[in-house]
């Protein structure tokens, strides 16, 4: 292994680690420098609502598709979804195991397999949403330089990191190495990006829900067409 | 930025920004990541296919710039590649007014169909707010908020018309039991029940606040309604205006708590229960030692508690309940109307989408209004027209008087044969009384008097069914027939087609407006000598029609306008004025 392989999976990593805890910390500070807004009423909606099962209703939320129809009505869209974010996941992973854990991998080839079926899958599903984004009147009109770029760092990521799964730095390190880099870059340049939506996630579910839990809105309920009560639960 | 000089009320919208974000607010405004989930949650996005300025990304894209410009530091360090943009000029601001105004109805529709949980409809009524507060709106919030401050309520409704009214139902329901023991009790003190109302009622609809009453009295219900502090409506929610929202919230708690009420009871009204119930205390910042509940649920334990008797055999036709947004998606009120419902009618059909996913009626967040943004709802009702087509019902039942207006304006426009109804009218048809019952309604007897325009064709011309409802009421009571116009159009087509023997006019409508039909009338070698009455709201346009070359009206009578105005006025028409068609001839 090379010295500059070696200093992009270690040294590179934990400065970009540490910068991105920094402005992380600075965001949640900026965030919790406003006011929380009150809920001075009593309680409405069924008696068996209130305001924790409405948080824990609203973070589970995007685990339970059929309980929005944004995401019931367009089962596609939603498999992209977690096939995308599980694409991230793995590929943050892969910047930890491969330094930290490389017999992981150096011993399990079915676990290398399913990485870059996932991560193979998030390259793909980001290269459709860079399409979208371009081509869907709705999402161009809202796009900002940010949002592109965005997904065209995180498609090109998903690529570098698909090629470096084995971790076969003997046989070239330039995958490796161009996959760091872009992890360290990634990481550094997160906290300004619309990819920090993660970060602001739980905090506006966790509000959103305690607010429509305290209303009886959540858990939502419905009756469909085909009969019967729906609760979301 | 080429012009740094920001306008004065453009500097005070962006100060003011930061004093209105909370946490909520800032994760909401943050946290989108323009995925577009949002887009078709919205009924203004499925009538306008195509047009990306109404998805609710778009317009929430709008006061997120703002707030990424200034209050968020990655927007005032890179604005062009996050797309944050400043605000400053009064065009800006009016281009501003127009979308969280003119686009939006607040229904929050699209708050809980994101994944991220941004709160879209939050922080457009911020939006609103910081508008409203350096004086950009449209016209009909100004007066309505002036009102509102004003007088005490947002229809602009008198003590004494107020207290009239309440007499005349009581009149009503003590001849309609010949039970001189029925009451509408006012400021009794220490009552379990303190009734409010919306203003709406005492103006157009005061058959709900009889049915009210009936349902209370044969409930044996110890209850009042103040004389002062009764509009449980409050349009700070419609304006943003927190500082509105909180006087007027507290003034009905203020008097609640005066007259010793164990219970405030706030009648069918989707946004007045939600100002009142969800957010009154919150903007008025106060604690209150009483209860509080919508007259839905009162209704409900009432049969629950056999208090009261119902037979859902008197009311068998096809009825389907539309959810008011504001008491489905902001109180969670969903469930009891459709169990009150259930008591009392016997052919209830589901309407799809339901409750929390119900679409809006197209006519909330004070959009009913707005009346330079009627075309623009009415096509966005398109949705719900579907939506109510398909159910097949021929009344439907919503526990809002806002959406009894949205929902009778595009059953209008969209041909439907529906009706709209209030629960409280259901309950009370169904209600059994041993005594003697004549239901629904109120009937007032006809007089000898009563009949004075008997024989009588009168064509209403006006571009608010609230409006039609309540003259058409007046006139027929009065013997007249009348034929109904809601557009300039439509009145030039039903004036050619009935030739009436009066015409009331409005000036402010949208299409053709008053000033143009009143001309084509007065040019129109059929239809010019048939007398006119101007009724309007805007007095300030008095001149567009008395500066006209032509003849003037026979008729003029500013809006709000009482019963006894608008008789004596048409009285005086028929009898003096009226339209002598040799005179006409020689003026002309």
């Amino acid at each position: 292994m090379s010295e500059l392989l070696h200093f992009t999976e270690h040294t590179l990593q934990e400065v970009a680690l540490l910068i991105m805890a920094i402005v992380y910390t600075l965001r949640i500070r900026w965030l919790f420098s406003f006011k929380v807004g009150r809920e001075r009423q009593a309680s409405t909606g069924a008696a068996d609502t209130n305001p924790q099962k409405g948080i824990i209703y609203s973070w589970a939320v995007i685990a339970m598709p059929w309980t929005m129809e944004s995401t019931r009505t367009k089962p596609f869209f939603y498999a992209q979804f977690v096939i995308f974010h599980i694409g991230v996941t793995l590929a943050i992973l892969l910047s930890f195991i491969i330094p930290y854990a490389p017999s992981l991998l150096s011993d399990n080839p079915l676990l290398i397999t399913i990485i870059q079926v996932f991560i193979g899958a998030a390259f793909i599903i980001g290269c459709v949403r860079l399409i979208r984004r371009i081509t869907n009147v709705y999402v161009r009109a809202i796009s900002s330089p940010d949002d592109y770029f965005s997904v065209i760092l995180l498609t090109v990521w998903f690529a570098f990191a698909f090629f470096a799964v084995p971790n076969q730095y003997q046989q070239g390190e330039v995958v490796l190495i161009t996959y760091f880099i872009l992890t360290a870059f990634f990481l550094i340049y997160v906290p300004f990006s619309k990819i920090s939506h993660y970060l602001y996630y739980p905090f506006s579910r966790y509000w959103f829900g305690k607010s429509m839990g305290h209303r009886g809105v959540y858990p939502i309920r419905r009756v469909s067409k085909k009969g019967g009560v729906e609760y979301g639960k | 930025m080429g012009n740094n000089t920001r306008s004065h009320k453009a500097e005070k919208v962006i100060e003011r920004m930061g004093t209105k974000l909370n946490r909520q607010m800032v994760t909401s405004l943050a946290g989108c990541v323009h995925c577009g989930m949002c887009v078709n949650s919205c009924h203004y996005v499925l009538a306008n296919p195509g047009d990306p300025t109404y998805a609710p990304v778009y317009k929430a894209d709008q006061i997120r710039k703002i707030f990424k410009r200034h209050y968020d530091w990655t927007g005032s360090v890179f604005p062009w590649w996050v797309k944050s943009k400043s605000l400053f000029t009064d065009e800006e601001l009016e281009e501003l007014k127009d979308i969280v105004f003119g686009k939006c109805t607040n229904c929050r529709r699209c708050s809980i169909n994101c994944p991220m949980g941004v709160d879209y409809a939050t922080f457009n009524r911020m939006a609103r707010g910081l508008l409203v507060s350096v004086g950009v709106m449209p016209e009909g919030v100004a007066v309505v908020s002036k009102d509102q401050w004003e007088i005490g309520n947002q229809m602009g409704v008198l003590k004494e018309d107020y207290l009239e009214t309440l007499e005349w139902m009581e009149e009503e329901l003590q001849s309609e039991f010949d039970d001189p023991e029925i009451k509408i009790p006012i400021d009794k003190k220490n009552c379990d029940i303190v009734y409010s109302i919306n203003p709406r009622e005492v103006k157009y609809d005061p058959r709900t606040i009889a049915d009210a009453a009936k349902i209370f009295h044969f409930a044996g219900e110890d209850w009042t309604m103040p004389s002062e502090g009764w509009d449980m409506t409050n349009f700070g929610l419609f304006s943003g205006d927190d500082e509105l929202g909180g006087s007027v919230a507290r003034r009905l708690f203020e008097k609640t708590e005066e007259l010793g009420g164990k219970k405030l009871v706030i009648s069918e009204c989707g946004h007045g229960y939600r100002s009142t119930r969800c957010e009154g205390q919150n903007w008025g910042g106060v604690e209150i030692p009483f209860e509080m509940e919508s007259s839905v649920n009162t209704m409900l334990r009432y049969i629950k508690e056999d208090r009261i008797k119902v037979d859902k055999r008197r009311n068998t036709e096809l009825v389907t309940f539309h959810d008011s947004c504001n008491n489905a998606r902001s109180c969670g009120l969903y469930e009891e109307p459709r169990e009150l419902l259930n008591l009392v009618c016997s052919n209830f059909q589901e309407m799809y989408p339901n409750r929390a996913e119900n679409y809006c009626c197209t006519g909330g967040g004070g959009a009913m209004s707005m009346s330079e943004y009627t075309n623009r709802r009415l096509k966005s009702a398109k949705i719900k027209a579907e939506q109510l087509k398909a159910t097949g019902a021929s009344i439907v039942i919503t526990s809002c008087h806002n959406c009894v207006d949205g929902l009778t304006d595009l059953i209008r426009h969209y041909k439907l044969d529906m009706q709209v109804t209030q629960l409280v009218n259901l309950v009370s048809n169904a209600l059994v009384v041993e005594e003697k019952v004549k239901v629904p309604g109120i009937e007032i007897p006809v007089t000898v008097e009563d009949e004075e325009f008997k024989g009588r064709k009168i064509l209403v011309i006006d571009d608010e069914p609230d409006f039609i409802t309540y003259i058409s009421t007046l006139l027929e009571d009065n013997g007249a027939t009348v034929i109904k116009a809601y557009d300039g159009e439509e009145a030039i087509e039903l004036a050619r087609k009935e030739k009436p023997d009066l015409m009331t006019l409005d000036i402010s409508m949208p299409g053709k407006s008053g000033v143009e039909v009143f001309d084509y009338f007065r040019t129109d070698r059929d239809l010019k000598s048939i007398p006119i009455c101007i009724i309007t709201g805007k007095p300030e346009l008095r001149k567009l029609i008395y500066e006209r070359p032509e003849n003037p009206p026979e008729g003029y009578i500013d809006k709000p306008i009482t019963e006894r105005e608008l008789i004596l006025n048409i009285r005086k028409i028929f009898e003096v004025g009226y339209h002598d068609e040799q005179s006409s001839e020689k003026r002309l």
